[in-house]
């Protein structure tokens, strides 16, 4: 089998049928597929898609149209197949909080039928990669956010599955957590284990995954290694810098060498760039010339929001919070105007 | 699916709702919700009713012990499911082998279990009080089928919308309140009015109450065997009720 998650087509529509309320297409048409062994990243937005995607991939809900199948199982009608070959962690730990960490692994692992002395080992084992072995007979109700996840990603592996289905594994964590669980990522992806990992960050998709998929209100934009997407968001990259003690609009940031677009982010003015290095130091001396103070100088990558208008050559439809609100890096909105 | 399969499939199911029914009765029994809907309101309200009234111990028990069971195997549903719904731990039996039917007999179980241990403690005070077991057989049969009866009726109170426990419990309270009047818990079934009675065959209440008075030497209203074949079938009906309702509940995402 080449193949470890094959998808076709999926679509998946809320209150469907439901009288006086309006039908929410939250995935529409979706088709892709994970290679046995690869570790896909499947990013988007939130609202995206990605979660109800991952819900409908590990049997939690059934999809309104198309198919998806698991290690050759289809999640509708080999539901139990699909599951026996699953690991999941969902982005919110869903451990069992007034179980310590030894007797959360060994429930799960008598829910999956592994044998007693097999789940003993693996527990053990599994609570040390975590550094969670001194804490096994502590309730895990005090637990910090990341030992929680750690644990949970534990629980997720008691029964060594061929699928692990991650859903913002390290968002939100302290240090430690995120490098224990992208060592562990490494780890099962050298032994084989095909991982879906759903995120918001490119940077975590970048650095982990094979492939990476781009989901924006559920449609699939692009499905492509990091590198040939990183590629596509060449031009995307922008310099962000705020000025204290003088008009920046006068200072002709807009004319500087590699700038091809300039906006304003309430304070903070946003250069494009392809080449972040060089707009840097021209900043820099347009200060100094202009008697300008820089307050703050930052590069930034391209937010997905960005990501997806480039890749479908699309503008997503309006939702009235997220579209002025976001993170302040999308398309223009209220307080973002072209310079000159 | 051949046979051989089929039965080691059904093993495995049994073996994991066992397994589900075990961590339930671990973690939830001593949950302050399931303590106070299960076990104190039944208690003092029984209390309320029996105190001052002219009648020996050993007549009330009895009522008592059919009540404990009623509010006991009833709270687990509504408790455990929706809190885990809330912290998202049914997801996690969700997408684990194990079907939906076995998750929910497994809730069930854990109901059957808090129900039948619960209602021991007045039982037993009620035999150290002189109350007689003039038939054991159908006494411990009455007792296994009401907390069945009754923990699937938790389990379906569980489909009520909301992951707030409290949310779950108040309306399904104010379902289980009505049914200790009607089903011959506080008035006898022969004193109600034809119409009251036909709404007492409604109650899996009237039967459970019926079934442990006979069996304590009260005076039965209906015969045991119907009763127990009555308690039989409310607690299929009520799980696969449920069933159907979670089912429901799944496909649109709650």
């Amino acid at each position: 089998m080449s193949d470890a998650i094959e998808v076709e087509g999926l679509a998946k529509t809320y209150n469907e049928g439901r009288r006086g309320v309006a039908p929410v297409k939250a995935v529409d048409g979706v088709s892709f597929t994970v290679r046995c062994g690869e570790t896909f990243g499947f990013l988007g937005p939130n609202g995206a898609g990605k979660t109800t995607t991952i819900n409908i991939l590990t049997t939690l809900l059934p999809p309104s149209g198309g198919t998806a199948r698991v290690m050759g199982h289809d999640v509708v009608t080999d539901a139990y197949g699909v599951r026996e070959e699953i690991g999941i962690v969902p982005e919110i730990s869903n451990i069992y909080e007034e179980y310590a960490a030894w007797d959360n692994l060994m429930f799960t692992g008598r829910l999956y039928g592994v044998p007693r002395r097999e789940r003993e080992r693996q527990a053990e084992d599994l609570l040390r990669a975590f550094s969670l072995w001194e804490k096994r007979d502590v309730l895990s109700v005090g637990f910090s956010k990341g030992m929680k996840r750690r644990l949970c990603l534990a629980m997720g592996l008691m029964h060594r599955p061929h699928v692990l289905f991650l859903d913002e594994p390290t968002s939100g964590l302290d240090v430690q957590s995120v490098l224990v669980i992208r060592d562990m990522i490494r780890r099962l992806r050298a032994e084989g284990v095909t991982i879906f990992l759903t995120t918001h960050n490119i940077e975590e998709a970048s650095q982990s995954c094979d492939r990476v998929a781009i989901i924006s209100y559920g449609h699939l934009a692009a499905v492509d290694s990091p590198e040939n997407l990183k590629a596509t968001f060449a031009g995307m990259q922008s310099v962000e810098v705020a000025f204290t003690g003088g008009d920046a609009g006068a200072a002709g940031l807009e004319t500087l060498p590699g700038v091809h677009e300039v906006r304003r982010n309430g304070d903070k003015w946003r250069l494009y760039t392809d080449v972040p290095g060089q707009v840097i130091p021209a900043v820099v001396d347009c200060a100094r010339s202009c008697h300008l103070t820089i307050a703050s100088l930052n590069t930034l990558g391209p937010s997905l929001e960005e990501v997806f208008v480039k890749l479908t050559g699309i503008t997503p439809p309006a939702r009235p919070a997220e579209a002025m609100e976001g993170n302040g890096r999308g398309r223009p909105g209220a307080g973002q105007r072209r310079l000159g | 699916m051949n046979d051989t399969q089929g039965w080691r499939r059904l093993r495995h199911e049994a073996v994991r709702a066992w397994i589900i029914a075990e961590k339930d009765i671990r973690i939830y029994y001593a949950k302050p919700p399931v303590i106070m809907w299960g076990i104190a309101l039944p208690f003092f309200m029984f209390l309320s009713w029996s105190v001052g009234r002219n009648r020996p111990a050993g007549a009330l028990i009895p009522g008592l012990v059919a009540i404990t069971v009623f509010f006991t195997a009833s709270s687990i549903g509504p408790v455990v499911i929706p809190w885990e719904k809330r912290v998202r731990t049914f997801e996690r039996l969700l997408t684990a082998p194990v079907s939906l039917p076995a998750i929910l007999l497994g809730k069930t179980l854990a109901g059957v279990v808090f129900g039948l241990a619960v209602a021991l403690v007045p039982l037993l005070a009620g035999l150290a009080l002189g109350a007689q077991v003039s038939d054991p057989a159908s006494l411990i049969a009455g007792l296994v089928l009401s907390s069945g009866a009754f923990a699937s009726l938790g389990v379906l109170f569980s489909t009520l919308p909301g992951q707030n426990v409290g949310s779950v419990m108040m309306p399904a309270t104010l379902i289980r309140w009505p049914l200790l009047f009607i089903s011959g818990v506080f008035v006898p079934l022969a004193a109600l009015a034809w119409w009251g009675r036909v709404l007492a065959y409604l109650s899996p209440l009237t039967y459970a109450n019926d079934i442990i008075q006979r069996a304590m030497g009260g005076e039965g209203y209906l015969g045991s065997a119907l009763d127990a074949a009555a308690l039989l079938v409310f607690w299929v009906v009520f799980l696969l009720a449920g069933l159907r309702l979670h089912e429901l509940g799944r496909q649109q995402g709650s």
